[in-house]
C-alpha cells in the first residue's frame, strides 16, 4: 500500500480485513521497536529514526542524495491532518 | 604427505589469493547484468562490507588453525587475509562516498558523526589503516614487539566490525549477532589456558 506522505517507512503489505475502532490500534513495527517506530510513521526529515537519518534520500537511478521533503512534499494537501500535533513525539 | 605439503606451501596461497579477488568480477558482473536488486548502490555497499566481514572473520581463524589444529598454512595466508578485508572495507567506504552521496561533505559528515552504525564502522575502518600499513616488510621486523601488540587491535576491529553491522539492520534481523557470537568465539580461543587445553586435545603430537 503505498501513501504518498508515508512512503518510505515500513509500510502495509496486505490488507486482510479492515476494522473500524474507537482506538488507536498498534502497529506491528510499534510492537517490535516501540523506541524506533511511533503510530504515525510520516516522511519528516526534521524527525531522525534513532538509528539513521531520514533527512536526504538517493532516488532510485539516481547518484548522490537530495534533501527528503516533509511529507514527501505533499505538505500542502496534508499537513492539515496533523495540525497542532507534536511530531517529534507522534512519529 | 609430500605431495599434501607441496600443495600447501605452493598452491594453497595462490588459491586464497584468487578466492579473495574474486568478489569484484563478481560484483562487476552481477551490476553488468542487472542482478544487484532495485538498489544497486545500496546491494553493492552491504556486499563489500560483507566480505570485508568474512575476510576479516577468516584472518582471526588462522592463529587458532595453527594453534588448535595445527595447520601451518593458515599462517601463510592470514596477511593476505587481514589486508584483502581492509581493500573491500576501502571498496565499501568508496561507494558509500561516491555513488551514495556524491561527495556531498556535508551530508556525508552529518552522517558519519551523527548515525551510530556510520560512527561505530568509521572507527573501524580508520583502525584498520595502521593495521594494513604495518602489515608489510620492513613494519613487522622494524616494531619488533610492539608489532603484535599494535595488530592485537584486530580484536577491537573485528568486535566493532559486528557492531556496526548489528546496528545497521533493522530489529529483528538475527545474523549480524551471529557474526557477533563467531568473533567472540574465536576471541576466546586465543585465551592461553583454553588454547592450551584445546590444542593438546587436538593435536596429540605436541
Amino acid at each position: 500500500l503505498v501513501v504518498p506522505w508515508k512512503y518510505g517507512f515500513k509500510s502495509i503489505k496486505a490488507i486482510i480485513k479492515i476494522e473500524l475502532v474507537n482506538y488507536q490500534p498498534a502497529t506491528l513495527w510499534m510492537l517490535a521497536a516501540p523506541d524506533e517506530y511511533g503510530f504515525y510513521a510520516n516522511v519528516n526529515p526534521n524527525v531522525d529514526h534513532p538509528r539513521w537519518s531520514q533527512a536526504t534520500e538517493r532516488r532510485i537511478g539516481e547518484i548522490g542524495r537530495r534533501k527528503t521533503l516533509l511529507f514527501n512534499g505533499y505538505e500542502k494537501e496534508i499537513a492539515s491532518l496533523y495540525a497542532g500535533m507534536d511530531l517529534t513525539k507522534d512519529f | 604427505l609430500t605431495i599434501r605439503n607441496r600443495f600447501f606451501d605452493h598452491w594453497f596461497p595462490i588459491l586464497v589469493h584468487i578466492a579473495c579477488l574474486l568478489p569484484i568480477p563478481w560484483l562487476l558482473l552481477d551490476a553488468w547484468q542487472g542482478n544487484l536488486s532495485a538498489d544497486p548502490i545500496r546491494a553493492s555497499i552491504i556486499r563489500t562490507g560483507k566480505i570485508a566481514l568474512v575476510l576479516l572473520v577468516l584472518s582471526l581463524m588462522c592463529s587458532p588453525l595453527n594453534n588448535i589444529f595445527g595447520f601451518k598454512p593458515a599462517l601463510r595466508v592470514r596477511r593476505a587475509l587481514g589486508d584483502y578485508a581492509f581493500m573491500y572495507v576501502c571498496l565499501h567506504f568508496a561507494i558509500f562516498v561516491s555513488l551514495d552521496y556524491g561527495f556531498n561533505i556535508q551530508y556525508i559528515s552529518a552522517e558519519l558523526l551523527r548515525r551510530p552504525y556510520a560512527l561505530v564502522g568509521l572507527v573501524t575502518g580508520l583502525l584498520l589503516i595502521p593495521l594494513a600499513i604495518t602489515s608489510f616488510p620492513p613494519w613487522p621486523k622494524r616494531l619488533g614487539k610492539n608489532w603484535k601488540r599494535l595488530h592485537s587491535l584486530v580484536y577491537v576491529i573485528a568486535v566493532l566490525d559486528a557492531l556496526h553491522f548489528i546496528l545497521s539492520v533493522k530489529q529483528g534481523v538475527a545474523e549480524p549477532y551471529l557474526w557477533l557470537i563467531l568473533v567472540l568465539f574465536l576471541l576466546v580461543l586465543r585465551i592461553p589456558s583454553i588454547r592450551r587445553f584445546l590444542s593438546g586435545y587436538f593435536t596429540h603430537t605436541e
